[in-house]
């Protein structure tokens, strides 16, 4: 191996001998520029603040942060765990960071939903160790299935909030973020955006602090136990708080005042993602104007932003998604009677829907200013007539063949109440497997409503990860108040669409810790289900008839259709024989079931012939039992 | 300033492509600010990353203003083209993988030939690289995406020098060193010989 090893040192600065194992986000030395991604720079910024515990549960665009820590934490000496939910994960870090020592959770923006609970009364008991929500928002709904702007968490909680632009403040929030929290005894959520959290950037790191992991509770229960003569003196001190909170945002250096070209009369106030766009459309205008930058955005320092409104005439105000500093702003400027002419969202300038690019912002700007834009608007139009590529569910895929044989079993007259996870893929043809889904846990509990109002069968799908997240209650509510439909587990023993990290029925944990894994049929009888099956997907025949049976049943019936991802069989699995499937062009007849009623990425038509790609084929033979003219064979 | 954008499907290691040239371009001393589009699927998806080389802040690359398209999949370099401008260069593997829209929907997918009449219409220059072929005459013939690294090196539209980018694979791949430098070497001739590097 030439001198690549010691080049690589100089670029980590990096002193240990490990090569092969060292890890950017732990072993770069500090001084030394890495290339990291928005979410490892918030681990690294946190494992630099001393944090004695980090919890998570999985959700793009966040899932980095705990996959960074996870395997880092053995080494780092910290604890970390993949939590059931976001709501465990708070408690978690609520628990460690109340008795002193630093913690942190991370999650994707809807998790907050699922932990909101904790996380607002907390902020009544507040906190003695450092505590830092990472929230990261996904405008333009990329892997989501809503686009929420979660700032509105900060505003109804009273919950100090940081907005990083970059991965470089992505890792010096988190720092600061944890230092702020620990003086004002607050919880304070860092938020970032898709396109902040996998940004990928030089950071500059600093050094990793042991800090504090271990604590002696220290009870106060006027503090933290919240009846309802504790929490009404509490609210008094978070309002308090937030007021010294101010104060802080007044002097941060996250919050700064930058001259355009000169600077100028003309005002932008930015935040998050639309600060960059901001940044380079004004350059690309060439106009001079005066940026004010909002890093610690609540409390809004109000001296500040007044100061800044007072100076300019105009004012555009450059945020992706809700007008949150744009109501600030106008709230301050009635408020101090401040004549400024205030432009956003309200008049038009920029969308309150889907992602921000440069293009939009420049747009805004010029009209906002009363410029032109340089937007070329003869920029090629895409052909129409390119096939388009819509994520699909892989090869090998033992969800494919679950859908196949519940459509066979039910001939598709059932109702489907779908959930969230790969198998939401199969909401397209052929497999149609979905007809109502709103949030992670939702199959279940929606089943019950469909079950009692419609005549038709009902078929809840839920997935490993998200029945242990948010599906065992809506079972034990069917159970109780005798819903009759029929729950299919889709266990492919692991959180895949996310990453592929484990869950609680997983036997294996992040670096730090050994975990017990927790039976599924044992949980699911303990709801008080009655009938219970478990079959492998791709034996199509017991599937599609154990399906028949459960659909007889008189109440609620559960079939768990386990089979291991096929990506991560691929990967346990490299140098095994594979028994691939190839296509007998003698014996195949063109009946097409293949393509319009299975749909494997690996069969395809090529010059009207239908063919099995072998690099792409994982051996499932679910598709030799699919061909009605046993033309798809198992190569020996 | 180098506006570089990279298309493809899922599972063809284009993420571990783009951290290359990152590192490339930090250890070649450049400021570089990328981003990453997944989507939902965790294989066969379409798949496009950015990498700004230069003083900029943005991570996306507005529409008909990259430098250069590097492609790992001919259907894709055909989407990309919102992104192109006529002094755009575009290289691209050979590399074809069906979607599954053309078997169900029955639609067709375009010739090459047809492929390349449309990035000629819009870009400046159009290199075909066979990296699949390439990296199996390299002895890896999992690394087509680091013969498309050799691809994108070789043009010289990043200012990175090659010898940063053989110490950003050494250090993303430690093992098979010596195949993958010879897969980058040979992406890196393909258009080194053909453009003005
Ligand atoms: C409240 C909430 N948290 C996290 C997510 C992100 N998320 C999407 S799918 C998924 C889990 C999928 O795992 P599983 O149910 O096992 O299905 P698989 O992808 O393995 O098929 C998660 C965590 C979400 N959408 N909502
Ligand atoms: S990653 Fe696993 S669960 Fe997801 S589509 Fe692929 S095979 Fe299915």
């Amino acid at each position: 191996m030439r001198n690549f090893e010691d080049s690589w040192k100089r670029y980590f600065h990096y002193v240990s001998n490990d090569f092969a194992t060292m890890d950017r986000v732990l072993d770069a030395t500090p001084g030394s520029k890495v290339l990291l991604l928005g979410n490892e720079a918030i681990a690294r910024g946190a494992l630099e603040a001393g944090i004695a515990i980090a919890t998570t549960y999985p959700g793009t665009p966040a899932s980095e942060i705990g996959d960074a820590l996870a395997r880092v934490a053995k080494d780092a000496g910290i604890y970390f765990e993949y939590s059931i939910n976001e709501m465990v994960a708070v408690e978690m870090a609520i628990g460690a960071a109340a008795s002193g020592v630093r913690a942190l959770v991370s999650m994707k923006h809807v998790g907050l939903n699922v932990a909101a609970d904790a996380l607002l009364t907390f902020a009544y008991t507040g906190t003695r160790g450092g505590f830092v929500l990472v929230t990261a928002d996904d405008p333009s709904c990329h892997s989501s299935q809503n686009e929420q702007d979660n700032r509105y968490y900060a505003l109804l909680g009273g919950i100090p909030l940081f907005e990083p632009s970059s991965p470089q403040e992505c890792y010096e929030m988190t720092k600061e973020a944890f230092a702020v929290s620990e003086k004002l005894e607050l919880p304070v959520i860092v938020r970032t955006t898709t396109r902040v959290s996998h940004v990928r950037a030089p950071v500059i790191v600093g050094e990793i602090m042991p800090g504090l992991k271990k604590k002696d509770f220290v009870k106060n229960p006027e503090r933290f136990v919240t009846v309802p003569a504790v929490a009404r003196a509490r609210h008094l001190v978070l309002l308090r708080r937030l007021g010294d909170a101010e104060a802080i945002a007044e002097q941060s250096r996250f919050n700064k005042v930058m001259a355009l070209n000169g600077g100028g009369e003309r005002g932008i106030v930015s935040s998050s993602a639309g600060f960059n766009y901001a940044y380079d459309a004004a350059r690309t205008l060439g106009i001079s104007a005066e940026l004010l930058k909002l890093g610690f955005s609540y409390p809004i320092p109000r001296k500040l932003v007044s100061e800044f409104l007072r100076k300019h005439r105009t004012v555009a105000v450059v945020e992706e998604l809700e007008p949150v500093l744009e109501n600030e702003l106008r709230a301050l400027a009635q408020h101090e009677s401040i004549q400024v002419k205030i432009l956003g969202k309200e008049d038009g300038l920029f969308p309150r829907a889907l992602e921000f690019d440069q293009a939009i912002v420049e747009r805004g700007l010029a009209r906002a200013f009363g410029l032109k834009d340089s937007v070329p608007s003869d920029a090629p139009a895409p052909s129409e007539d390119i096939p388009s590529r819509p994520p699909v569910l892989c090869a090998g895929c033992p969800h494919s063949a679950t859908y196949y044989a519940v459509n066979k079993a039910t001939g598709r007259k059932a109702i489907f109440a779908s959930d969230i996870g790969c198998y939401t893929l199969g909401v397209s043809r052929p497999h149609n497997a979905a007809d109502l889904l709103v949030c992670m846990g939702s199959s279940v509990g929606t089943a019950g409503g469909l079950a009692k109002v419609n005549s038709q069968p009902v078929v809840a799908y839920i997935g490993d990860s998200t029945f242990f997240h948010a599906g065992i209650p809506g079972l034990i509510n069917a159970v109780h108040n005798g819903h009759k439909f029929l729950l299919v587990i889709l266990d492919n023993r692991t959180t895949a669409m996310t990453g592929h990290q484990p869950h609680p029925g997983s036997d294996r944990g992040p670096s730090c810790c050994d975990v017990t894994p927790v039976s599924m049929e044992e949980v699911v009888k303990g709801c008080g289900v009655k009938w219970l099956k478990v079959v492998d997907p791709y034996d199509i025949k017991s599937t599609t008839e154990t399906v028949k049976e459960a659909l007889a049943q008189p109440s609620v019936s559960v079939v768990i259709a386990r089979r291991e991802c096929a990506l991560i069989a691929k990967k346990d699995e490299k140098g095994a024989i594979v028994k691939k499937a190839y296509i007998d062009q003698e014996e195949c007849n063109k009946c097409m079931t293949c393509i319009d009623k299975f749909q494997c990425p690996a069969i395809s038509t090529k010059d009207k012939v239908q063919t099995i790609d072998e690099s792409l084929c994982s051996g499932c033979g679910v598709c030799v039992q699919v061909c009605p003219n046993k033309a798809i064979k198992e190569a020996k | 300033m180098a506006d570089i954008y990279l298309v493809g499907v899922g599972g063809q290691g284009i993420i571990t492509a783009s951290r290359i040239i990152g590192d490339a371009a930090i250890l070649a001393g450049k400021n570089v600010i990328m981003s990453e589009t997944h989507g939902m699927a965790q294989r066969g998806g379409s798949v496009a990353c950015t990498a700004r080389i230069g003083d900029v802040q943005s991570p996306l690359i507005p529409d008909g203003s990259a430098d250069l398209i590097l492609s790992f999949e001919l259907l894709e370099t055909l989407r990309a083209m919102c992104k192109a401008n006529r002094n755009t260069k575009v290289v691209s593997s050979s590399e074809k993988i069906v979607p599954l829209s053309v078997s169900t929907q029955r639609l067709k997918y375009p010739i090459a030939e047809q492929i390349g009449v449309e990035v000629k219409r819009v870009a400046s220059e159009f290199v075909i690289v066979d990296s699949r072929k390439l990296a199996e005459d390299a002895g890896a013939p999992m690394s087509s995406n680091i013969v498309m690294v050799g691809a994108l090196a070789g043009t010289g539209a990043t200012g990175v020098d090659r010898k940063h980018f053989e110490e950003a694979i050494g250090a993303n791949i430690p093992r098979g060193l010596d195949r993958n430098l010879a897969a980058f070497e040979k992406g890196f001739r393909v258009t080194a010989k053909s453009g003005k590097a």
